[in-house]
């Protein structure tokens, strides 16, 4: 037998190793060493004085920083807020983005223009769009407040981020209480990132094919019925999708909520938290604690979640 | 140009053995066809020869030495696609001496073989074109041409007709047969198809499941099949086939089928008693007896060609077809007397010809 | 009018209400944010309920400062050198990389192919923390060049996936030909695979550079000095500085805004495609 198919296959694999590395490099360097030095640093007693110290690298576990994390008076409230955001922020993305793309389907003038437009909150930069909407939203600078007291729907000012409760007289006096701040950072996570449903919804509307709604009408199914009953459910695995997408991505999200609130008036989350205790405390052990609770959250909800959805789809 | 030798090509793809223990020799200069069904395995063996995916057995020679180790571009080879593959971003000119760049070719030499090459294939007016401007067969010659202006030492044509349409298919079929004589080049060609085999080739490889199951000439793979695979798969309309067993009586051996019996000439003893099948071509069968007892068929319908006419005959139960000339006079219903010249007749016991 | 007719209306009507709507809540801020940088500090101070803009008042003052008294130059520079480079070097190595994920035979090769995208998953908080202890250590916190390494290790997963699933659609004979024609594998990517993968690349570069420009944690926690600021980190500083003059950071917005919308507004069609083949995940 020869030799010659093996150097052959031996050539290849060699090739492959020298293109791949680069790439293997740079992500477990930056990636996967990180996460693990995460785990590590999260059983070790490590303060930001103790960066300097060969104190790194003892192996001298600990359950304290997890112990501080959990057991941290604020712990469930941040959560709570952590989930309600989540959920509500990646919720309404999707509904919005589901909106768009029904009313953007079909040909009309200007179709690429508006497609394109619709896009812009999520490609802009986040620092612009944040400061642009706490601008919008400033009770004594922004354009909102000084229209809503000019014109009378508001009887004072309201700050939008920085107020944690607002009582809405919904009439016949009925009041209800509202986490301002929090409502304001969910609507602003759905206009941000509904493009990214909007995106989706889009293309897979397009891609249902048009004889199924010709077959509806003629047996006389008029426009609602034939949302609910044909585009619905051919959109229901893209849905379903498109939030778990969101939900990974809303519940790791850091940028906008510290640019919007810092954190405070009720819409400190987990990412937040982390910050506070590594940045704010100082205290890196912890930090890495509730990064790695929050991973564990996460976790739990994707086996939740897939074990709910194969049951479903 | 180099002689082709391949010895004990095994090739498998997950636990599927597609190529067994092949052996082959090309001389130098021929034109060798690879015929068989899809899936048989023949295109796996051109991207073997030329090196582009390595056999797991057995080892490739040119003039005699193996070219194992080499990888496909030292082996001076060259090979023409089914779908063409050439390179959409360059002209065709660019297309034709792209080989000749890569080894380095004085830029002068480069124009002149390119431009002898588009001459000899008429295709000089499309140089300076895109492939997506071409026709399905000015793509196919400019493939062809990609081939040529490389001068190598063999050419694999990987079913190169199979995208042109019919009538362009035979024109090209005949040009192909052209420039083999003018050029004198070793080809190794793959096709499914018999008529382009049976035109082309000096040699013919019959090929089924990974395995060869005839080498030979067109004319003696057609008259004298191996098997009764090759038997059936060249022909057309197919091998008229029946079973039946071989008695001997009288001292002469009889083939003893369900509707007739027909006396051969003496065969092999060890064979008395024995379950054969007996194929004749339609063209071969004779109609009209000149002899008793004759064998007598029923016509179940007729299909005038153009230039002769099928006739789907019942022969007791079986089926009979032959061919006869567009003037006949059988009809659906008509009886006819056939005869099946001893020499045209062919015997296969398990399958294999005897 | 029957059923279906009024149904019909309605829907229109819906549509373009339902249009209306969502165009106004998506251009709206960006309007503002415009106008906003070409008023001066007392219109926003006294009249912050005109939604108009005077053009006699037109004030384009606020760039000028912003542009220069407040260090934005030089953040613009920078910002389009870590952004550049990082496309270059991604674009170079997910090439790279998806080809040989693609094509090529190895051990580890589906490893690579979904491990690369599962890596993609986790989130920036859990990186920054060691990320920052080791660089502190090293004495590597305050440098554009790690940043550019950061978001390199941020985009390549996906870059690669989306080159790798556009490769998978090349034909593999166009390969062949060139490896029987005389290339070396190296050869092919270059001459054949390379143009050929025009389109995916953009989308790949674009995708990328929209990362990068945008990018906002990282470059907030690893850069120290104000001349080594990205435009992302600069307008926070901006903003910190001055509490009232939002002209300034409505200016400094669009500074940032401006090119990434540019882009995009050319290359719409590379930059969707990029975007729902790269999250498109198996």
């Amino acid at each position: 037998m020869t030799r010659g198919p093996s150097t052959f296959l031996a050539k290849e694999a060699r090739l492959a190793f020298w293109l791949m590395v680069p790439t293997v490099t740079v992500v477990a360097a930056f990636v996967v060493f990180p996460v693990l030095w995460n785990l590590w640093l999260s059983l070790k007693p490590v303060t930001l004085g103790d960066l300097r110290g060969a104190s790194l690298f003892r192996w001298n576990p600990t359950l304290d920083n997890f112990r501080r994390v959990l057991g941290d008076p604020e712990f469930l409230s941040v959560l709570t807020t952590t989930l309600l955001y989540t959920v509500g922020g990646s919720g309404l993305s999707v509904v919005l983005g589901l909106a768009a793309a029904l009313l953007v389907h079909g040909s009309f003038p200007g179709r690429s223009l508006v497609r394109g437009l619709f896009l812009s909150p999520y490609i802009a930069p986040v620092v612009a769009v944040t400061f642009t909407w706490s601008f919008i939203l400033d009770p004594q600078l922004g354009v909102v407040n000084a229209l809503g007291v000019q014109s009378g729907v508001f009887t004072q000012p309201m700050a939008f981020f920085s107020q944690r409760w607002l009582d809405l007289p919904l009439g016949g006096g009925v009041r209800v209480r509202i986490p301002l701040a929090l409502t304001s950072v969910i609507l602003f996570e759905g206009w941000r990132y509904f493009p990214f449903a909007f995106l989706f919804v889009l293309a897979r509307l397009q891609s249902i094919p048009e004889p199924l709604y010709r077959a509806a009408s003629v047996d006389g199914a008029g426009p609602f019925q034939r949302f609910y009953h044909i585009t619905l459910p051919q959109l229901a695995s893209v849905l379903y999708t498109l939030f778990l997408f969101r939900f990974i991505w809303t519940i790791n999200k850091f940028d906008d909520i510290f640019l919007l609130t810092r954190g405070q008036a009720g819409t400190k989350v987990m990412t937040i938290k982390v910050y506070e205790y590594a940045f704010g405390r100082f205290d890196i052990g912890a930090g890495c604690a509730a990064a790695m609770v929050l991973f564990v959250v996460l976790s739990l909800f994707l086996i939740a979640y897939f074990r709910w959805i194969v049951k479903e789809v | 140009m180099a002689s082709l030798t391949l010895k004990g090509i095994t090739k498998r793809f997950g636990g599927v053995e597609v190529l067994s223990g092949l052996d082959l020799h090309v001389e130098d200069g021929r034109f060798c066809v690879l015929l068989g069904p899809s899936g048989c395995g023949k295109s796996t063996l051109l991207t073997i020869v030329a090196g582009l995916v390595p056999q797991d057995e057995g080892s490739v020679l040119l003039d005699g030495r193996p070219v194992d180790r080499l990888a496909p571009r030292d082996r001076d080879v060259a090979m023409v696609f089914q779908n063409y593959a050439l390179y959409p971003h360059m002209t065709v000119a660019e297309n034709l001496g792209f080989g000749l760049r890569m080894r380095r070719v004085a830029k002068s030499a480069i124009r002149e073989r390119v431009e002898e090459t588009a001459r000899l294939l008429g295709i000089s007016e499309l140089l300076g074109r895109k492939p997506r401007e071409l026709s399905g067969g000015q793509q196919q010659r400019v493939a062809m041409g990609r081939a040529l202006v490389r001068r190598p030492r063999l050419f694999l044509l990987d079913e190169p007709l199979s995208n042109l349409d019919a009538r362009l298919r035979s024109s090209v079929r005949l040009e192909l047969k052209r420039l083999h004589q003018q050029t004198r080049g070793t080809i190794l060609y793959v096709t499914h198809d018999q008529v382009e085999a049976m035109t082309l080739g000096d040699q013919v490889v019959v090929m089924r499941g990974g395995v060869i199951h005839q080498i030979d000439t067109p004319e003696a793979v057609y008259a004298r099949p191996a098997d009764r695979f090759v038997a059936t798969f060249l022909g057309s309309p197919e091998m008229n086939l029946y079973r039946g067993r071989l008695v001997r009586r009288q001292g002469r051996t009889f083939f003893e089928g369900a509707a007739f019996s027909l006396a051969l000439h003496d065969l092999r003893p060890d064979l008395a008693d024995e379950e054969v099948e007996l194929g004749i071509r339609p063209e071969d069968v004779a109609v009209g007896a000149e002899k008793s007892p004759a064998i007598r068929a029923v016509v179940e319908m007729t299909s005038n060609v153009g230039s002769e006419t099928h006739v789907h005959a019942l022969l007791g139960q079986e089926r009979l077809t032959l061919k006869t000339s567009v003037h006949t006079d059988l009809r659906a219903g008509s009886p006819v007397l056939v005869d099946f010249p001893l020499d045209r007749v062919h015997i296969f016991h398990n399958g294999k010809r005897v | 009018m029957n059923r279906e007719d009024l149904e019909t209306a309605g829907v229109r009507l819906l549509r373009v209400g339902g249009l209306v709507f969502f165009t106004v809540l998506v251009a709206f801020p960006f309007y503002w944010m415009i106008v906003s940088s070409l008023k001066s500090l007392e219109e926003i101070l006294l009249q912050p309920a005109n939604l108009g803009l005077d053009f006699r008042r037109i004030d384009g003052r606020a760039y000028y400062e912003v542009l220069f008294e407040h260090g934005f130059a030089g953040y613009i520079s920078n910002s389009v050198y870590v952004s550049v480079a990082t496309v270059i070097l991604a674009v170079s190595l997910a090439t790279l990389g998806g080809y040989a994920v693609t094509r090529l035979r190895f051990r580890g090769r589906t490893v690579m192919s979904y491990g690369i995208l599962v890596v993609y998953m986790f989130p920036a908080i859990v990186l920054v923390v060691p990320l920052y202890v080791v660089f502190s250590r090293m004495g590597l916190r305050d440098s554009i060049h790690v940043l550019i390494l950061v978001y390199l290790a941020q985009t390549l997963p996906v870059a690669l996936y989306m080159l790798r699933s556009y490769f998978q659609n090349l034909p593999v004979e166009l390969e062949y030909a060139g490896l029987m024609d005389g290339c070396s594998r190296v050869g092919v990517i270059w001459r054949i695979v390379i143009p050929l993968s025009a389109p995916a690349l953009a989308s790949v570069a674009l995708y990328t550079f929209m990362i990068a420009w945008n990018e906002f944690l990282f470059a907030f926690m690893f850069l120290d000095t104000p001349e080594k600021f990205t435009l992302s980190r600069g307008v926070v500083q901006l903003a910190e500085s001055v509490h009232l003059s939002k002209q300034l950071v409505m200016a400094a917005s669009v500074m940032v805004t401006v090119p990434i919308l540019v882009l995009f507004l050319f290359f719409e069609r590379q930059l969707v495609r990029g975007l729902t083949a790269g999250a498109m995940k198996g």
